[in-house]
């Protein structure tokens, strides 16, 4: 696990103030079971493995990486959406995994979540006006059938639809529409964090500039942390302050966006920027796309060492043996990597069998109980 | 018939940024959305409204039955078909259309407490098994499994056979040997709204499991429920013509479609009506719920619903 | 990138027209689209969801219900008329003449059926091929689709498979009979960067070694200026712009291309500002608007004519890119000024 703090008392501590959310070491390991009535756990799914991240209030953090690297995970698990296997979380400098009822009710209303598919995270037999008040009743936030109603309105004028709208169904409106709709419910409770779980994947070009700009609007009024987690690098680069990279469970690379976009300091992040295709044809046709070998490996059996190192292009001598830790990197504050070509730092490997030859090009290198 | 596409304007600089307007407009609620659709399927709007009149005649079976059901005539004994008796006479000279009539109540009655017994108890373990699944679900369900192992029949007569006979009884015997099925049901259409997203994000604003159970978890898996319901309801009119045919149901001198089916047999071949009309009874009534079933199965397809209400992307 | 422009006309289309008969009345989703594909030629289709871009495209092979859908026109593949075809000859036209790779992977695959048997059955239905020699060709696709392992792949279940490998494998199928032309339908959408740069390097290099004509209906700019030759913008079931990939990214003349270009966040550029947006939603097909398609939304709207008259595509700009006009269906800003 890694033990470098992440800015506590640095640079980017200073330049970003308290920090609202943070994670050390958190897992989210699911057990995998074989099929059959007996259901025997014959595995387990590092969906999260030791993520550190801190976020910090008034900030936009954007988590990026590829499907099946446990971003959406993560985002749950802060929420405790998802129950945390292992770490911790704080929120405000309480520990999120040892909530009891009352407190949990608590930071649901204090933390929401905006949801990818606006098609289907809208109860479809709900009007609009009983879907946002619906934070209202559970956490008996403006008391009262008409304090509701105004509240309501309110709510959906400060996400751009006209107030009349509130009794309508879901079915009547657009994608885009239907995605203010989420955001309004996840605003209701006054919210000082929002997790954006992919918000703007299922909508079309022009909508989500649409909602881009009402989300970062909305972060700047109301003065709310933000995590938005997105496989599109060009809207993180937009929207987010900083940049979290994630691949196969753990967080590899954190800095600030324009450092993270401009110098990217980990092969991973470096060949993620470089395919992201730009729409631009002069600049398309120049360029050098580093086309990584072969696939992700299945978060069931993860590499030794670096988790990268099976498909690095850099991969040398330690990296199956060094598990990296995240390291101060490049020249901006704030900016760390997990990789040996800074200098190998991290927990070397323990391998149960010390003459059993280490193969760099087996993902099953790393035995999983 | 269903939601029309939210009315774009034109933009103007204090235009909403979604460039929405709103007509006024009532909202429509589901329900009549689906008597809507049901109209317009027209075999279950036919079923429906033959329903509709074989539960009216039950409610009003006293004023339009032309005879007491067990008003005797023995010089009238077994008379076929006439304009006086448009049913004919049984064997004690009762007047069988006025038997039928009356019968439809019992009938119904019986059909409709099982069902309920069965539906409200049924439901309610596939709800919390599907919810909750793990351990609650594994004993849940392994205890309906058992149940459901019994051959219908033979558990219905235990029941009976335990309580002894009479409507109720007969209700509850029905009752019991259906709560497996309205379990699966339940079940298999909870574990499937159970992992909507809109259940999800509602427990991310911090709702309750029993918030989530009522308001969101079970209106959206009603709709195979409500199937099952129409569909048991005509096993269950069937299941008591059975019982009482194998006289553990309703006690003579009552009239009870399957009793007078039984009671018939023994004429068919002198007096075809005593067996034939509570028959038909007995036939139409199935066959309607059935179809009332199918049609509602299409109606409250969410995909026939998205496509009628244009929803969707 | 070699210039292809040159290549002879593979597929032209001329003013196809498609109406769905919906529950909520007739829908015009396609309204007088024509183009042409030319052989070693990429040609995309861009455009939101309800544009009318993938329906165009099943219309020309057939693949809309009958029962629904009227189709209108012209379409020519290798000057055969694909519109009047019989459902027969379509099929076997479909086989070895056009390939497809849609979205989603797994509605293309057949679950229960291995990757091997898949590919064997595409090809031995349209060519007298023994089981055996089908089979060795299976893996050669696999193994030019870039699958590691192909061999073993072909044993595979598509379950077995992550999304990247299964696209590859729809891929393979797509080019097993070597069709002259490739349409793919958000092929890469569902796909990460990573593996979605791997997939268009696959199909520039078919392109370029089999002079396969393509056409990619996407909605990412991005991809689009990556892989295509030729653009062409569809919006409310017309085609409102095309051009050379250069003409139509570059300088863009109708309002809409422009909207959706500068509605696009920029990674290269630390951009603090908004990002210009289009207002309001694409339009519903059945509920058109009168005149121009777009003048709902349109920002530099002027005078009446925008609203009754609907503008013809006319060539503006540069003009003429390498024997390929600049055009746009637009009233305002002849000759694409603001």
């Amino acid at each position: 696990m890694s033990t470098v703090s992440l800015g506590k008392g640095g640079a980017a501590a200073a330049a970003h103030g308290e920090v609202l959310v943070s994670a050390r070491g958190l897992e989210v390991h699911f057990p995998v079971r074989s099929g059959g009535p007996l259901r025997r756990t014959t595995g387990v799914l590092r969906a999260v493995d030791g993520v550190d991240l801190d976020v910090y209030r008034g900030e936009t953090l954007g988590l990026v990486g590829e499907s099946g690297c446990g971003k959406s995970t993560l985002g749950n698990a802060l929420l405790r959406l998802v129950p945390p296997t292992g770490g911790t979380v704080t929120f405000d400098g309480i520990d999120v995994t040892a909530l009891g009822r009352k407190q949990l009710r608590e930071l649901r209303r204090r933390a929401g979540m905006v949801f990818q598919d606006p098609f289907a995270s809208l109860d479809p037999r709900r009007t609009v006006a009983q879907t946002v008040s619906e934070p209202l009743e559970v956490h008996g936030l403006h008391p009262g059938r008409q304090a509701r109603a105004a509240r309501v309105q309110e709510l959906l004028q400060l996400v751009g639809l006209d107030p009349a709208v509130a009794t309508r169904y879901p079915h009547e409106f657009s994608g885009g529409q239907r995605q203010r709709v989420g955001i309004a419910r996840a605003l209701a409770g006054e919210p000082d964090f929002l997790v954006c779980d992919e918000a703007i994947a299922s909508l079309d070009v022009s909508i989500q500039a649409q909602v881009l700009n009402l989300l970062r609007r909305l972060q700047r009024q109301l003065g709310l942390t933000l995590l938005f987690i997105s496989h599109d690098l060009s809207a993180v680069r937009h929207i987010a302050d900083r940049i979290a990279v994630m691949y196969l469970g753990r967080v590899v690379e954190v800095g600030p966006a324009a450092a993270v976009a401009a110098g990217p300091q980990m092969p991973y992040t470096r060949a993620l920027l470089s395919a992201v295709p730009v729409p631009h044809p002069e600049l398309e046709r120049s360029r050098q796309r580093i086309v990584l070998r072969g696939d992700v490996p299945s978060p069931s059996r993860v590499p030794s060492g670096c988790r990268f190192r099976t498909r690095c292009p850099d991969v040398f001598e330690p990296c199956p043996d060094v598990d990296p830790a995240l390291q101060p990197v490049g020249s901006a504050p704030g900016h760390v990597a997990a990789c040996h070509l800074h200098g190998v730092v991290g927990e070397p490997v323990r391998r149960e069998q010390p003459d059993s030859p280490v193969d760099a090009g087996d993902p099953a290198a790393r035995p999983v109980a | 018939m269903t939601g029309q596409p939210v009315p774009q304007t034109a933009p103007s600089p204090d235009a909403t940024e979604a460039g929405v307007r709103s007509t006024q407009r009532p909202p429509r609620p589901r329900w009549r959305e689906t008597l809507g659709l049901l109209a317009r399927n027209p075999t279950a709007a036919v079923a429906a409204t033959v329903l509709l009149l074989i539960v009216l005649m039950a409610v009003f079976d006293e004023t339009l039955a032309p005879a007491g059901p067990n008003e005797i005539s023995v010089e009238d004994r077994l008379q076929a078909p006439s304009w006086e008796h448009p049913f004919g006479t049984d064997d004690l000279g009762r007047d069988i259309l006025s038997r039928v009539i009356l019968g439809a109540g019992v009938s119904l009655r019986v059909g409709f407490l099982a069902v309920a017994f069965a539906l409200v108890v049924g439901a309610l373990i596939g709800l919390l098994a599907g919810f909750y699944g793990r351990w609650v679900d594994d004993v849940l369900m392994r205890f309906m499994d058992i149940l459901f192992a019994f051959p219908a029949v033979l558990l219905a007569i235990a029941v009976l056979a335990v309580r002894g006979p009479g409507a109720g009884n007969t209700a509850l015997a029905i009752g019991i040997v259906y709560i497996p099925v309205f379990a699966r049901v339940t079940r298999a259409s909870v574990l499937g709204v159970r992992e909507e997203v809109y259940v999800r994000a509602s427990r991310s604003v911090g709702a309750s499991d029993l918030r989530l159970l009522t308001r969101h978890v079970l209106p959206n898996a009603a709709p195979p429920i409500i199937v099952q319901t129409s569909i048991s309801l005509a096993f269950a009119v069937l299941a008591e013509a059975a019982l009482s045919f194998l006289g553990l149901g309703t006690q003579p001198p009552n009239p009870s479609w399957g009793l007078m089916l039984a009671e018939g047999r023994g004429f068919i071949d002198i007096a075809w009506w005593l067996a034939f009309f509570p028959g038909m009874a007995i036939f139409l009534t199935v066959l309607c719920f059935n179809l009332l079933g199918d049609g509602l199965r299409d109606v409250l397809d969410p995909r026939q619903r998205t496509l009628m209400a244009g929803g969707g992307r | 990138m070699t210039a292809t422009a040159a290549g002879e006309p593979l597929l032209e289309v001329e003013d196809l027209r498609v109406r769905l008969r919906t529950p909520r009345g007739p829908a015009s989703v396609v309204n007088g689209l024509s183009y042409s594909v030319r052989r070693g030629e990429t040609v995309a289709v861009v455009g939101e969801s309800g544009s009318g871009k993938s329906v165009s495209v099943l219309a020309l092979l057939g693949l809309l219900p009958a029962r629904v859908a009227t189709v209108t026109g012209a379409a020519r593949l290798d000057g055969e008329d694909l519109l009047g075809m019989s459902p027969e000859r379509l099929r076997q036209v479909r086989g070895p003449g056009v390939g497809m790779v849609f979205q989603d992977p797994m509605t293309s695959l057949n679950p229960v059926l291995t990757i091997g048997r898949q590919l064997v059955e595409g090809i031995r239905a349209h060519g007298e091929v023994s089981k055996a020699e089908a089979r060795e060709r299976a893996a050669g696709l696999l193994t030019e689709v870039g699958l590691p392992d192909p061999e073993r792949a072909l044993d595979r279940y598509p379950h077995e498979l992550s999304g990247g490998m299964r696209q590859r494998v729809v891929i393979a199928i797509a080019l097993s009979n070597s069709p002259s032309l490739l349409i793919a339908d958000e092929a890469t959408t569902a796909l990460d960067v990573t593996v979605q740069a791997q997939i268009l390097d696959l199909v520039e290099k078919l392109r370029t070694d089999h002079g396969t004509g393509v056409i990619w209906i996407t909605h990412d700019l991005g991809v689009v200026a990556g892989i295509a030759d030729r653009v062409l913008v569809m919006y409310g079931g017309r085609c409102v712009e095309d051009g050379t990939v250069d003409d139509v990214l570059e300088r863009p003349a109708h309002p809409y291309t422009r909207g959706l270009l500068g509605a696009l966040p920029d990674l290269a550029t630390a951009d603090e500002g908004e990002l210009a947006t289009i207002p309001g939603t694409p339009p519903a097909p059945t509920d058109l608007p009168t005149g121009c398609v777009f003048w709902p939304r349109c920002p530099v709207r002027g005078d009446a004519r925008c609203e009754t008259e609907q503008p013809p595509l006319q060539v503006v700009g540069a003009g003429v890119t390498k024997g390929l006009p600049h055009r746009a269906a637009t009233w305002c800003g002849e000759g694409g000024a603001r």
